[in-house]
């Protein structure tokens, strides 16, 4: 009798172990399952201000007709210029401009010029054989970006009692050549919690 | 002794009502327009798929209406209304289908999160990614929280 109610115990006890065990998924990175902290910018924060800031852009400079390309027929080339980070963690910018440059190039109206850049050339290879053909073709191929994007990162925290707030201010800005603003605006995320926890 | 003790006991029952009362309390909205609209709103019929109901009282599609600008790109608005007292959140996602029905895959297609106050009647506005958006789905959901 006690082996028996022994094994029944291991039994119940190895059920018990499995049955904590940690699991680990894969997760769709736009669903609404993913981890939400207050103690930085999540992935879906970057998603969602890109989202924001593109429908802002097509609303409001691109769907009016208010884009201009400098070459008939061509789509605007845009470049990116600084986007500041003002936040008190280190991030990629990247996860905000390339999701916008991805849509954008994708509404057929902007592309964006690898060769010019803020910092220098995102690509330093099409730069050497843009100078290259330049070099021996006698003639100047680079086209000059018809608009220039800017922005910054801006991190707001608060807390009262044992609830925590965190803010990010997305900041964008949009240049014509003659740097003049043409497009503008600004996004702000706001989570508020005790603990990071998974899902909006 | 005895008189004591069942007041403390009432004035505790007081209390706890005072805070249960308190912290349901109705976050309803109450709005006001002008009442002869300029404005033509072009209202379109609609497919709606509902296998939530909860989630039909808090979200509830009240109207859909659309309108392209002068590059093609498709506007969607949505009004959808809070039949409940308090606030509540919710999530929703927008997917794009081209001339052909093929779904349009974007990097900025995430779900967003939304909260909509008691009763109140609320626009969500979509603008397709590219002139090719031709068809929309906009997907309703609960707050996963865990």
């Amino acid at each position: 009798m006690t082996t028996k109610l022994n094994l029944l115990l291991c039994a119940s006890a190895v059920a018990l172990l499995c049955g904590c065990a940690t699991k680990t998924a894969y997760v769709d990175p736009n669903s609404s399952n993913l981890i939400t902290t207050t103690e930085g910018i999540n992935i879906q924060d970057f998603s969602q201000a890109a989202d924001a800031m593109t429908a802002s852009l097509i609303d409001n400079l691109i769907n009016p007709g208010m884009l201009k390309s400098a070459e008939p027929g061509e789509p605007a080339l845009m470049a990116i210029s600084r986007i500041q980070n003002n936040t008190g963690q280190q991030l990629d910018t990247d996860m905000l401009v390339k999701k916008m440059r991805v849509a954008l190039l994708r509404t057929g109206k902007i592309q964006t010029s690898t060769t010019i850049a803020y910092g220098g050339a995102e690509d330093p290879l099409a730069a050497e054989q843009q100078k290259a053909q330049e070099f021996f073709e006698d003639k100047k191929h680079s086209r000059l970006p018809d608009y220039t994007l800017s922005g910054k990162i801006i991190e707001d925290r608060t807390s009262a009692g044992r609830t925590k707030q965190t803010s990010y201010i997305f900041q964008l800005s949009l240049s014509s050549r003659a740097g003049i603003g043409v497009w503008e605006d600004e996004r702000t995320i706001v989570k508020q919690g005790k603990r990071a926890s998974v899902g909006f | 002794m005895n008189i004591t003790l069942r007041t403390l006991s009432l004035i505790a029952l007081c209390a706890a009502a005072v805070v249960a009362v308190t912290g349901c309390k109705s976050t309803s909205v109450n709005t006001v327009g002008n009442a002869e609209k300029s404005g033509q709103t072009q209202m379109i019929t609609d497919e709606r798929v509902l296998t939530d109901q909860t989630l039909n009282n808090i979200v509830r599609i009240v109207g859909v209406n659309t309108a392209k600008g002068a590059e093609g790109f498709l506007k969607v608005q949505v009004q959808v209304q809070n039949l409940k007292r308090s606030a509540r959140s919710f999530t929703y996602r927008v997917e794009w289908f081209d001339e052909n029905g093929m779904i349009i895959d974007l990097p900025t297609g995430v779900a967003r999160p939304r909260t909509i106050e008691g009763q109140e009647l609320m626009v969500i506005t979509a603008t397709a990614p590219t002139p090719r958006a031709k068809d929309f789905r906009m997907k309703f959901l609960e707050p996963t929280t865990k």
